[in-house]
């Protein structure tokens, strides 16, 4: 049997969810806050500005307590769901890797890939695996104000780290979700859930068939 | 193949990275260290450096030279309560020197102006009992400690002036301790009295589990 043509399928085909794109605005905006705060309190060119470091931290303290609490609600919320997106983020088969090579040095066409293609897979583990960082070194640099116990980590210097790591990671997440011109039509995906056919096709070939 | 376990490797690698670096992390900065020089300075300065400001009890202190009076109580014969321009009038020193925070920040080579803690023993003629100077701010409740020798050591001034302007009210106008040996924290910001006292009262920090003897590079698990 032929292939169905563009007008027989709908235009459009939903890619994410309303628990995965609840959880992916939740992280943007708690990091993007935290990221602010942070900032205001480490740069000194800010210093001044930061008379009242003790807000800024509150507020920095905040939006921690508010993404892990909103990530536990999700997960709650939508049993089995956002693990199985976990699993699917989780494994990596050839055209993965052979994806993560041509991503570097191109010359071939673009290996198929699902759902997720191999950037996006890493980069949500390399977030996930820093969010978990940040919060155990920040952790470690609350209770070390008040508490000799827990000095004698490197919190401050693994929490700084952490954020030289994060944010170029974020922004070319950034570059490739609003600017590059053949990824930035996602975004659509992760506003409103739903993606043209046609793009999904050319991008995620092997998810596209089965939806 | 298809690895179903790939993306956990590489959550669990940053994780463990991120634990190794916070007991680690310290050695490997001060292993790193003499890499400092070989590193292009375009790297060096994407980490900032320069001033943080902190205080305990905010809005900072306002200083109003019409009423500001430095007072020195306590085991002395004479106590002391000078105005602003009689500090002025006391000899004046300067120096330039390092200034480190315990969180691992350095600012270096700040010029300082200020009055050497002699010149006000010399007027006040603290008595046998004076084994401690507790320097307190105008910001309550700060307040930090010095041994009597320390209050000596030769790099050890009240500075009133900081890289050539009058120190600003963030820095702590008009005046603060600067101890360059020790760590931020003893460096007591808007000084505004001295008690000469027998026995040890530690500082607001120390009272949080810092060290009384705050020595750069020697205490505080450094």
């Amino acid at each position: 049997m032929d292939a169905p043509t563009a007008t027989e399928q709908s235009a459009f085909v939903r890619r994410f969810s309303p628990a995965e794109r609840s959880l992916h605005w939740l992280l943007a905006v708690t990091f993007f806050a935290m990221l602010a705060t942070g900032l205001i309190l480490y740069l000194p060119a800010l210093a001044q500005v930061a008379a009242d470091r003790q807000m800024w931290k509150s507020i920095h303290l905040g939006a921690a307590i508010a993404f892990w609490g909103g990530t536990l609600l999700l997960l709650l919320s939508a049993p089995g769901e956002l693990q199985r997106t976990a699993r699917e983020l989780d494994s990596f088969d050839e055209d993965d890797r052979r994806w993560l090579r041509w991503a570097v040095r191109r010359g071939t066409a673009e290996p198929p890939q699902g759902r997720f293609n191999a950037g996006q897979k890493l980069n949500t583990a390399l977030i996930a695996g820093l969010m978990v960082v940040f919060t155990v070194s920040g952790t470690l640099m609350y209770l070390q104000e008040t508490d000799a116990s827990f000095r004698g980590t490197s919190a401050i210097l693994v929490h700084d780290v952490a954020m030289y790591v994060a944010v170029p990671i974020v922004l070319g997440h950034l570059y490739l979700a609003l600017v590059h011109p053949s990824t930035r039509h996602s975004l659509r995906g992760m506003a409103i859930g739903t993606v043209r056919r046609d793009w999904a096709r050319r991008h995620h070939a092997k998810w596209e068939r089965e939806v | 193949m298809r690895d179903v376990r790939m993306g956990r490797r590489v959550f669990l690698g940053v994780v463990g990275a991120g634990v190794a670096g916070l007991f680690a992390g310290s050695r490997l900065s001060r292993a790193a260290a003499p890499l400092g020089s070989v590193v292009p300075n375009a790297l060096h300065d994407l980490v900032p450096d320069g001033w943080r400001i902190y205080s305990v009890n905010p809005p900072w202190p306002v200083f109003d030279p019409a009423t500001y009076r430095l007072t020195v109580a306590g085991a002395v014969e004479n106590q002391l309560s000078l105005t602003w321009d009689e500090v002025m009038q006391l000899p004046q020193d300067t120096q330039t020197t390092d200034f480190h925070c315990v969180t691992g920040w350095t600012v270096g080579n700040v010029h300082w102006t200020g009055v050497r803690l002699q010149h006000l023993w010399d007027m006040a003629k603290p008595t046998a009992e004076a084994r401690y100077a507790n320097f307190i701010s105008m910001e309550q409740p700060y307040v930090d400690t010095l041994s009597f020798k320390q209050t000596l050591l030769p790099e050890v001034m009240l500075g009133h002036s900081m890289d050539g302007q009058p120190l600003s009210r963030a820095h702590g106008a008009p005046m603060r301790l600067v101890i360059p040996e020790m760590y931020g924290y003893k460096n007591v910001k808007w000084l505004t009295r001295i008690d000469l006292v027998q026995t040890l009262n530690p500082g607001f920090w120390e009272q949080r589990g810092y060290d009384v003897d705050a020595w750069v590079g020697r205490s505080n698990g450094y």
